[in-house]
């Protein structure tokens, strides 16, 4: 600021004159600032009132978030451990690292109705999708045409094999989740549906159906599922969900939907091929299989915070009106001014 | 006047420039004051004699010689610009970063181009400072390009140079030193020039000073007697100026000219300076000594102090607490960052998120991206730092500029503190301390000009003793005096009250020993002054008005005094007067002048009469007269006039003393020679000149003495009694002596008359420390009586750099006003510094001359009004207005506000960027401590630029806890300031503790309603973007007073704003997030967690901040509730109101 008011000539002289007979300022309700305003304070009605509608709208929120959440059905089975023969439990990586079967066998009982359609979830514990290293190492641009196949700098260390780039490139895909379900319910095959898990944007513009994967899973170490090289990215489903990474270390990526209904004491077996290594960072595995309300999965959390919240509401309307009542202040009085408190004190 | 310069043993010589340089210290000293004390700076540059090495040497009109010499000379173009087109980039860039906030960006933006610390993408960690900078450079650009433009006008703008035997027209860029130039009549001066001749043959001009100074009134300055007749044949002038460096003292010059083997000495009477305007005169002929940028207004030419806020500095307590939180933070970061690092050691190569190794290269794999754990550690600390850099709130200091801005905007705006009298409005001339003005504790005031008019009205005369002091009343609109000459009727400009019966005792004539001593007296007052009378035209071409133009407006006062009674100044010229007495042209020679100085404390006038005797008219304050009166022969005369004398200025009016003597020739010839080699000496000029005044200034027979009314300003009474209500210690320093100072006192409500007083009037250290501590002691005894303390100035000195002032400052404090009486301009600093090193508490000086420059610039907040005496306390000052009851709506009102805002837009910021960084920091415990953000790296950038700052900024400016008439009504109201209630650290805690709340909340109840479900990184960023922006926003909004169409505007359209961005963002196809917030906008959760959100976190706020306004409420809350309810109970509070105040006295 200092630079403008050294700026004024004083040879030219014209701005100290024009300071000095400045015209007077037009009066208007913006330069003296009384533009028209609303004045709201807190009186105690308007406290109390605002409490209260808060309790009136949180409480019933919560109330059906609950019911929403109820509603849910939802069948978890972990797997990661069970699925290893119980002599190679000493060194799991050692087992899920080498070539010995995979498969696993494994029976869910359904305790109540399930109205389809029922999402198939796999679901990882104490697995950072979010990491930093992790969530860096792809190429959006790559994903999208092939054009830029060659845009794999950010993708160290799965950027290329032998100086040709793989497609898609980066630690997301090739950590792509490589564990299979196959659902049968009480000795019938029961259909998964594969198609239509993936956001419809991301299949529609940001991966892009002229790009196919190459190279793919060819470097020196295999970290997941291997891709169909004649498929195009958008119709890899599961590379797309599973390029959504999560926002938390714990979390359900979508497998397929079960088109019908699962009854009560339905016996589901599922076969799975237990591929996917999570045991060198002591990460679960578990096998999903439930219904969605209106407000999403089965997750209490939020009916309670709805009602907590909503119950403090209440509890403090009720507060502020008996303390109004027990010890009201007349608003506005001027005795209570710190000047009128104690006289003689003219602080 | 002709002789040589007497010949000086050189032992003299060399004691006294010995001398001189002490003076020369002191008068360098007080430059850096900026152009204070005037008249003492002239009294030792007169004194001083040049010594080569400070000299510059000039060949009149020799220009080629005069530029040869081995001085390097400035050409007279000149540049205020600063960049050129090749130094712009480097030269701003390079100020720019003069800020320390610009540094701290720009560390952050280098530290995040290291690859391995790279947490944001190049753009987005550049673009906040590359915008911040473009927009100053765009500013600095834009406003250099007009400098340029002005320079260009200015340089080529054309004056009348003596070039080949003639006058012609050169560019002003070309003019050159030593260069003789003609100005005629309007012009404005292109460089410093010394006056060779003018169109008046006693060599006067006369220059107007507005550009320099401001000060409209004419001044005269003279060319030398010498030089007059030899100008008019400029081929053959042969002669050179040795003067002074270059300096920025306006006031001060001081030079030799030799002529023809003889050598002048040269004043600051002699030159005139560039941007000055020749008025009056019809041409003036001068060679230029100083050109350029050497001239003294461009040296002059620099901007104002700079002060900090008293905020701000507390502020950064609070700054580098968040620091140290800043660093906990990345601590924190960093070292769970190491555990886990450390824990899983023997995975990290395979982890399928982490990847250590790089197979691609050998076989046995190459570490990727990994340095080592210590580095990993090192790392992550920096990058934390990156990620939370906003924790220190930068862009504080930018929207706290622009609120400044804003608020001086509205202040200078305010219809309230504009003057219509002298047209002008408020100033802010410091940008930087508005909020100061809500803090003020103290308050020193000047008197004269500051608390009165300094219009001084002409009220009583004594003369020969006998008072008159009957004025007639003012209705009786009388046309004034008036006198016709040649036709044309002659007015004075103002009219003055006369009293009838002494008028017609001059119309009566000689008759009377009483007429003739009245006609002596109004003679003598006409005469003996500097006043230059200057006849205006009217609409009535027969009319002419007189309007008479001095520097002392009690000459002014007098002279038309004299006017009114009959004795017109009608014309002065530096030899002779005219004065119409009664429509009698009478011609006065003026024989020699002993201008006022402030030891003597009186000027004489030695005047050739027409009936050709000599006669020597002295005028000075009282003290300095009966000490040179012949008492013996007047003795009745004297004691009646000091009776009379006391008794007008116990009534507050300003008096001055006439006295006379006829000089027989041997005295006049006598001192005539004394005169001469006074005036022409070369050193000690001034002392000479001061005894040789001393010495004719004797024996004085009593004439008579006046009373002028030194009239209080509209409002002053009622102002102060606001301040002291408000709490404002309010101390008035003033030159005037005790009585007057007491009078004024009374007038103006400072002091009332169930106070007691304290007389501290002491000559010497003993007993000024006896009555001290007497006072000290008495007060302490009896706490419920209100004091007045009056101290003067004899007894400040004994204090002032004393362990007195400890004393003084105990027993100041205690008391409800204090009065200092006849100081002088260095202890008014000196009594400001004693209470500004004292106290923590805000001081404010307001003043309006120059005596008033060093108080003004000593105390935390400097006013200075814009009245009679220059614009040198307007220049100096932090903020310029017109009045001094201007003081109340800018402290109790405008500064009530800025303080108010400025606090709470502090610690909002402090808040806002506090809870973004903490939801960034909450996730980090989330991703493997590792520094990623859900939050889109643009959204983190964005945040604190667009999302949530331009409500601040509005509030900032606009917001108004009160209404400006209650705080009028109620000064107390001020405190709030004073016990900085707006801004503490206690504050700052709370509103801490809230933010870790709100933090939390905002990420863990999404975190919680979405754990363990399909949500992707983008759609929770961006929900937490959006949450935070709401809840941010509305936290703001819940604290908002006055909700006017802007205030909506800004907050509302924040939150709307933001949303634009976050969707904007998310339809990039190559951002991870695409899509993102319409997939999980569409979900009934992500509403839900938003309303659980914006709720729950502000409920405690809520409901804490309810609690404490209705059982614990503050003065401003009652005041609002008063304000908006409309429940004030008018006499009741008027009862209370009416204790504090004690008995309004009234004169």
């Amino acid at each position: 600021m200092s630079s403008n008011t050294a700026s004024s000539s004083a040879g030219s002289g014209d701005s100290s004159a024009a300071r000095k007979n400045s015209k007077r300022p037009k009066y208007s309700k913006f330069t003296q600032q009384e533009l028209p305003a609303c004045k709201p304070i807190l009186t105690p009605g308007w406290v109390i009132s605002t409490f209260l509608i808060v309790s009136v709208i949180f409480i019933p929120l919560g109330v059906i978030s609950l019911f929403a959440s109820q509603d849910v059905v939802e069948i978890v089975d972990r797997y990661d451990n069970d699925c290893i023969p119980a002599p190679a439990r000493t060194n799991k990586v050692a087992f899920i690292q080498g070539d010995s079967p995979k498969a696993c066998n494994r029976t869910l009982t359904v305790t109540k109705r399930m109205k389809q359609p029922i999402y198939v979830y796999y679901q990882l514990d104490n697995f950072y999708q979010n990491h930093r290293r992790y969530v860096k190492s792809r190429s959006d641009s790559q994903l999208r045409s092939p054009k830029f196949e060659n845009q794999i700098s950010a993708c160290k260390p799965e950027d290329d094999v032998g100086g040709q780039p793989i497609v898609p490139c980066g630690l997301i895909a090739w950590s792509l989740f490589n564990d299979t379900y196959t659902l049968s319910r009480n000795n019938t095959p029961l259909a998964v549906n594969k198609k239509g898990i993936a956001w419809k944007s991301d299949k529609e513009h940001k991966f892009g159906n002229k790009v196919f994967p190459k190279n793919f899973q060819k470097g020196n170490l295999t970290g997941g599922a291997t891709l169909n090289p004649d498929i195009p990215l958008s119709e890899q489903e599961d590379l797309i969900v599973w390029m959504r990474t999560a926002a938390l270390p714990t979390f359900r990526k979508l497998y397929g939907k079960i088109e019908t209904d699962l009854e009560n004491g339905d016996t589901i077996q599922v076969t799975l091929q237990n591929n996917y290594n999570t045991y060198s960072f002591s990460g679960k595995k578990k096998l999903v299989l439930s219904t969605t309300s209106w407000l999403g999965g089965k997750n209490d959390f939020l009916g309670i915070a709805y009602l907590t919240v909503g119950g403090i509401c209440f509890f403090l309307a009720l507060a502020f009106t008996i303390m109004y009542l027990v010890k009201p202040r007349r608003l506005g009085d001027p005795s209570y001014l710190s000047w009128n408190r104690n006289p003689g004190g003219g602080r | 006047m002709d002789k040589p310069p007497p010949s000086i043993s050189s032992s003299r010589w060399s004691n006294v420039s010995s001398k001189e340089v002490t003076f020369a210290d002191l008068a360098s000293k007080r430059i850096r004051h900026g152009s204070a004390g005037a008249d003492s700076e002239m009294l030792s540059m007169s004194q001083k004699e040049i010594k080569d090495e400070d000299a510059r040497l000039i060949y009149i009109n020799d220009p080629d010689r005069t530029n040869d010499t081995s001085f390097d000379f400035t050409g007279n173009s000149i540049k205020t610009a600063k960049y050129s087109v090749f130094t712009f980039l480097p030269r701003n860039l390079f100020e720019q970063f003069h800020r320390v906030a610009y540094v701290y960006f720009l560390v952050i933006a280098v530290l995040n181009q290291l690859p391995q610390l790279a947490v944001f993408g190049r753009g987005a960690s550049i673009m906040p400072l590359a915008f911040v900078l473009l927009v100053s450079a765009i500013k600095d650009a834009y406003e250099d390009f007009r400098r340029h433009r002005s320079d260009r006008v200015e340089n080529n703008r054309l004056a009348l140079v003596f070039e080949d035997g003639e006058f012609r027209d050169k560019q002003w860029k070309y003019i050159r030193v030593g260069e003789v130039i003609k100005v005629v009549s309007n012009q404005t001066l292109p460089c410093d020039m010394v006056l060779l001749a003018t169109s008046d043959p006693t060599g006067v001009v006369y220059v107007q000073t507005t550009n320099l100074d401001g000060e409209s009134n004419l001044k005269t300055r003279y060319a030398k007697q010498e030089t007059l007749q030899k100008a008019t044949d400029l081929e053959t002038f042969d002669g050179f100026i040795k003067c002074e460096k270059p300096n920025r003292n306006i006031y001060g010059f001081q030079a030799n000219m030799e002529i023809d083997g003889r050598r002048l000495s040269l004043g600051p009477s002699n030159i005139i300076l560039r941007g000055c305007e020749l008025k009056n005169t019809e041409w003036a002929l001068g060679v230029v000594v100083y050109a350029g940028s050497e001239t003294k207004a461009m040296l002059n030419n620099s901007g104002a102090p700079s002060k900090r806020s008293r905020l701000e500095t507390r502020m950064n307590l609070e700054i580098i607490l968040l620091s140290l939180f800043l660093i906990a933070l990345c601590t924190t970061a960093a070292a769970t960052a190491a555990v886990w690092l450390r824990r899983h050691r023997d995975d990290l190569d395979t982890i399928l998120f982490y990847r250590r190794k790089d197979y691609s290269v050998r076989p046995e794999g190459k570490n990727h991206n990994y340095y080592g754990w210590g580095w990993e550690i090192f790392f992550t600390f920096f990058m934390a730092v990156i990620v939370y850099q906003i924790m220190i709130p930068i862009s504080l200091y930018i929207s706290m500029e622009l609120v400044r801005i804003g608020q001086a905007y509205f202040m200078t705006r305010d219809d309230l503190m504009y003057d219509e009298s002298s047209k002008s409005s408020f100033q802010c001339r410091a940008l930087n301390i508005n909020e100061d003005l809500g803090q003020i504790k103290y308050l020193f005031s000047d008197k004269t000009g500051t608390l009165t008019d300094n219009k001084m009205e002409f009220q009583c005369a004594c003369i020969g003793g006998v008072d008159y002091s009957d004025r007639e009343p003012a209705e009786s609109e009388q046309a004034g005096y008036s006198v016709e000459v040649d036709g044309i009727i002659l007015k004075p400009k103002m009219r003055v009250r006369v009293d009838p019966s002494l008028l017609n005792l001059t119309r009566n004539g000689k008759a009377t020993e009483e007429a003739k001593r009245a006609n002596e007296f109004f003679l003598s007052l006409a005469a003996c002054n500097t006043i230059v009378p200057i006849v205006t035209n009217t609409s009535d071409p027969n009319v002419k008005l007189v309007d008479y133009q001095g520097e002392s407006p009690d000459e002014q006062a007098l002279v038309y005094a004299a006017a009114a009674y009959g004795f017109l100044l009608i014309e002065r010229t530096s030899g002779h007067i005219v004065i119409n007495v009664r429509g009698e042209m009478q011609r006065y020679n003026v024989l020699g002048l002993h201008e006022f100085d402030s030891d003597r404390k009186r000027m004489s006038v030695i005047l050739g009469c027409p009936d050709m005797s000599v006669k020597l008219f002295v005028k000075g304050a009282d003290s300095s007269m009966f000490s040179v009166m012949d008492e013996v022969s007047y003795g009745d005369v004297i004691e009646a006039t000091k009776k009379q004398l006391h008794a007008y200025s116990s009534d507050g009016l300003r008096t001055l003393v006439v006295g006379m003597r006829k000089l027989n020739d041997s005295e006049f010839e006598q001192w005539r020679s004394s005169f001469e080699a006074a005036s022409t000496a070369l050193i000690g000029r001034a002392g000479l000149l001061r005894k040789v005044a001393g010495n004719i200034e004797t024996n004085l027979r009593i004439v008579g003495a006046t009373a002028i009314e030194d009239k209080l300003q509209r409002g002053v009474p009622e102002a102060i009694e606001s301040l002291r209500i408000a709490g404002i210690k309010v101390w008035v320093l003033t030159g005037d002596k005790q009585e007057t100072a007491i009078s004024i006192g009374f007038s103006s409500r400072l002091l009332t008359r169930n106070m007691r007083q304290i007389v501290i009037n002491s000559n010497s250290l003993d007993s000024c420390r006896r009555s001290l501590e007497e006072a000290n002691d008495s007060i302490a005894s009896d706490d419920d009586e209100s004091v007045a303390l009056i101290i003067d100035g004899t007894s400040l000195i004994y204090v002032l750099d004393n362990d007195l002032e400890d004393v003084l400052f105990q027993v100041a404090c205690k008391s409800s006003a204090v009065l200092c009486c006849r100081v002088a301009p260095f202890q008014k600093a000196g009594i400001v510094a004693l209470v500004k090193n004292r106290t923590s508490d805000m001081t404010l000086a307001i003043g309006d001359g120059a005596n008033d420059v060093s108080m003004i610039q000593m105390a935390d907040v400097g006013v200075g009004i814009s009245g009679q005496e220059g614009r040198q306390a307007v220049m100096a000052s932090d903020f310029a207005m017109g009045q001094f009851r201007f003081l109340v709506p800018l402290l109790l009102v405008h500064g009530h506000w800025n303080y108010q805002r400025m606090g709470y837009m502090i610690l909002y910021n402090f808040y806002r960027n506090a809870v973004f960084v903490l939801i960034l920091f909450w996730y980090v415990l989330f991703t493997c401590y590792t520094l990623t953000t859900a939050i889109t790296e643009w959204s983190s950038v964005l945040y604190s630029v667009v999302y949530t700052s331009f409500p601040t900024i509005v509030i900032g400016i606009l917001d108004k806890n009160l209404g400006r008439r209650i705080l009028l009504r109620h000064p107390q109201l001020y405190g709030v300031g004073q016990r900085a209630e707006g801004y503490s650290t206690t504050l700052f805690w709370y509103m801490m503790f809230d933010t870790v709340w709100q933090s939390a909340v905002i990420f863990f109840i999404p975190l919680f309603a979405y754990w363990g479900s399909t949500i992707d990184t983008s759609s929770l960023g961006d929900l937490w973007t959006i949450a935070a922006v709401v809840v941010v926003n509305l936290h703001l909004a819940m604290d908002v007073i006055r909700w006017n169409w802007i205030a909506h505007a800004a907050i509302w359209g924040s939150i709307v704003a933001a949303c634009i961005c976050v969707i904007v963002i998310d339809v990039i196809p190559t951002l991870p997030g695409y899509w993102a917030i319409f997939q999980v906008a569409k979900t009934w959760m992500f509403w839900f967690c938003l309303l659980a959100i914006v709720v729950t976190a502000l409920l405690p706020r809520f409901a804490i901040k309810f609690l404490v306004e209705y059982y614990r409420p503050s003065d401003v809350r009652i005041a609002r509730e008063v304000e908006k309810l409309g429940t004030y109970r008018e006499s009741q509070t008027m009862v209370t109101e009416m204790n504090q105040i004690q008995d309004p006295p009234r004169r």
